[in-house]
């Protein structure tokens, strides 16, 4: 049966040209508005009305505000508005920094999610071999970027260690001429640690990032050994984590800024337990908790129904888990989630903090390049793991082959700039979350086959503009500030007093070159290929 | 030029499996029409077609169950989203070459204002090029109605077979 209506609209008074441009949405009651420079400002719904009918005048108490933020347009700085987009968007052109290393597919676990499509053990055929890690870093060393993070992951990267050692100490050698600043990061499982490497990566100014799922039940569950032999995955963690940990103090560095990374992945069990991960977090000093979904690369695609879960539970764990650690922050305990961290940056200071992953473009191919253990040229590590499970669509060449100018403007990379610039994607260009935002076109590929896939219908568009909408919201009822006093001590950094080592990547996110370890935190590696 | 605000009723018309939505693009431009439509591709198929000059029929087709209450509903929040899109594209269209303006200064060494002013007298000057080329000509102008298939182009994947 057919039924006829109608819907009575309104369309609100406008006066676009005393309008500065920016982007809005609905955050509780009021109106967020957002603008290119990541600067943001919350109306109610009367005072929006009167902004767009241009009748908010200068003796409202926000009217400063919204002129110096760039919303009005009499009175508007352009050229201030200019600058400050050039600081937001200052890595544009800088070239790759983040050099992911695949030092061998190899790895004695076999996690139900494994995103990095490992061998087994006996596979020695999936090594790098030391002339290709001469390449490696040659090939790294002509990149325009003046900071060179090299980040080693596998497999189990430490099962090569001939060939992290050699990278390390060839860069070093050759940068005597390059004056680049150099930084390396070890994304390991611990499993394959002694004494003779971990005194090595000590001395070598290694920052080491590992991944703890949570407690033994949880961790053993989701990371066991490959054909279920040997001591619990948890236990080695434990061990080096505190090993090293204790070696730092024994350095005389400083605990804040030196210590284990370590990052969790999110599965079925997670959620059952995630207050047990968060304090198991606490209580070995970690600061830096990422509360990191599944992502559609390796293994998981086979074992997702064993481990995996609807987005919807995905996101309502993590409020539940943001607002814990948020109340913990309210106790005194110093700990942050890194990817709310991420958002708050872009929200509340002048910078970036040139995540390759949540950035517009993307820094695929433009922000970091991964290099198999063959010497196959990736413009990251997904499209490595894209490459493992059979697609080679995202290979550029071959190192040796296949220049750095050559690969940076390679027709892939390119398209997967297209297809995460943000300011020409439908939905994405009239987005409110814009300005903290960044896509996956190879996360899109995955899903659906297409780079650019339909937003609404992506994972990461709901988590991020979950994640950013919660932040907003916490940010709105925060009458007193003192939320926004933690949220700001989430964004702050302060220097290693050696040079630091770059972070990322799991291909989840590559962290600023300029970045430096959060006064509340780590600096943040969202990582472990490796050890998935 | 403040337009002052602005009374309008959406007709619908449902059938306890979809709803349609008759618009105006007087009052709704098409890329409003467009961005709209685009919002709801997680939760309904959506297809668009022209049953008249200047109009466009946005049909909806909710992916889960539905009812007649429920399509009504949706037709609401659909209205709403697309006053947010239709102010979207007329902040957009009235502030673009501001935006031009400072994306230039910020990425390129020279740009070819010096200055706000000069940007903003330029805009009150602005009158519409010569179009030789018809550039501005859209492409999807409409067909003679004998080529307008029943159920017009989808907006979202494709329609699931029924069962």
């Amino acid at each position: 049966m057919t039924r006829r209506g109608s819907i009575a609209v309104t369309h609100p008074r406008l006066d676009a040209d005393k309008l500065g441009p920016f982007r809005f949405g609905r955050i509780d009651d009021k109106v967020l508005l957002t603008h290119d420079t990541g600067q943001w400002h919350l109306l109610s719904e009367p005072d929006f009305e009167a902004l767009l009918a241009g009748t908010l005048g200068p003796d409202h108490p926000d009217h400063a505000a919204l002129v110096d933020k760039g919303f009005i347009r009499d009175g508007m700085d352009a050229d201030a508005i200019a600058d400050r987009l050039r600081r937001k968007k200052r890595w544009l052109g800088m070239g790759p920094h983040l050099h992911v290393v695949i030092t061998t597919l190899r790895c004695n676990q076999s996690c139900k999610y494994c995103h990095a499509s490992r061998t087994d053990m006996d596979r020695v055929d999936t090594d790098m071999s030391i002339d290709t890690a001469r390449l490696v870093v040659d090939h790294a060393l002509r990149s325009p970027s003046p900071f060179i993070a090299f980040e080693f992951q596998g497999g189990e990267p430490t099962v090569n260690m001939d060939v992290i050692r050699f990278i390390v100490e060839y860069s070093r050698e050759r940068n005597r001429n390059e004056g680049k600043t150099i930084e390396y990061s070890l994304v390991t499982n611990m499993t394959r640690m002694d004494e003779d490497k971990a005194e090595w990566l000590l001395a070598n100014d290694v920052f080491l990032c590992t991944s703890l799922d949570g407690p033994r039940h949880v961790h053993d569950w989701n990371r066991p050994f490959a054909g279920g032999q040997g001591s619990a995955p948890f236990d080695e963690v434990m061990k080096w984590v505190q090993y090293f940990n204790r070696r730092y103090v024994e350095m005389g560095r400083d605990p804040e800024l030196w210590h284990v990374d370590a990052l969790m992945t999110t599965t079925r069990k997670t959620l059952e337990h995630w207050r047990e991960v968060i304090d198991l977090y606490v209580s070995l000093g970690i600061r830096n908790l990422y509360l990191r979904p599944l992502n559609p690369f390796g293994f998981i695609m086979k074992t997702w129904k064993a481990v995996g879960y609807d987005q919807e539970d995905f996101l309502r764990f993590y409020e539940q888990a943001l607002d814990y650690i948020i109340d913990l922050n309210r106790d005194g305990v110093q700990i942050i989630e890194g990817t709310a961290a991420l958002f708050l940056k872009k929200m509340l200071t002048p910078d970036d903090p040139n995540f390759v992953d949540l950035r517009s473009p993307i820094g695929a191919g433009t922000g970091q390049i991964a290099y198999n253990y063959d010497g196959t040229i990736f413009p990251s590590d997904e499209g490595r793991m894209v490459d493992a499970m059979g697609d080679p669509i995202f290979a550029l060449g071959r190192l040796g082959e296949l220049t750095p100018d050559e690969a940076i403007g390679h027709p892939t990379v390119k398209a997967l700039a297209v297809a995460s610039l943000l300011d020409t994607l439908p939905m994405c260009s009239t987005c409110w979350n814009a300005p903290y935002c960044g896509v996956r076109p190879l996360h899109n590929y995955m899903m659906s086959g297409d780079l650019f896939g339909q937003r609404p219908n992506t994972p990461k568009c709901k988590q991020h503009m979950t994640i950013a909408r919660l932040l907003f919201e916490r940010l709105s009822r925060d009458t007193d500030g003192s939320l926004e006093a933690i949220f700001r001590r989430w964004t702050l950094e302060r220097p290693r007093e050696t040079p630091p080592p770059d972070l990322d990547a799991d291909g989840d996110a590559g962290a600023s070159p300029a970045a430096s370890s959060p006064a509340s935190g780590d600096a943040a590696p969202d990582s472990a290929a490796a050890t998935e | 030029m403040s337009d002052d605000a602005l009374q309008d009723e959406i007709a619908f018309v449902e059938d306890g499996r979809r709803v349609a939505l008759t618009l105006d693009e007087e009052l709704y431009p098409r890329d409003a029409i467009l961005g709209a439509a685009y919002l709801f591709v997680d939760r309904a198929w959506v297809f668009l077609s022209r049953p008249g000059d200047r109009q466009v029929e946005v049909r909806l087709k909710p992916k889960g169950d539905t009812d007649s209450a429920a399509l009504e509903a949706l037709a609401g929040e659909f209205a709403n989203e697309l006053l947010n899109q239709v102010l979207r594209v007329r902040i957009g269209e009235s502030t673009g070459r501001i935006r031009e303006y400072y994306m230039a200064r910020a990425f390129f060494s020279t740009t070819t204002q010096s200055s706000i002013d000069q940007l903003l007298a330029e805009l009150d000057e602005e009158e519409l090029a010569d179009d030789d080329l018809e550039i501005s000509v859209p492409w999807d102008t409409p067909e003679p109605a004998a080529d307008t298939p029943d159920e017009g182009p989808a907006v979202g994947d494709e329609e699931p077979p029924r069962a």
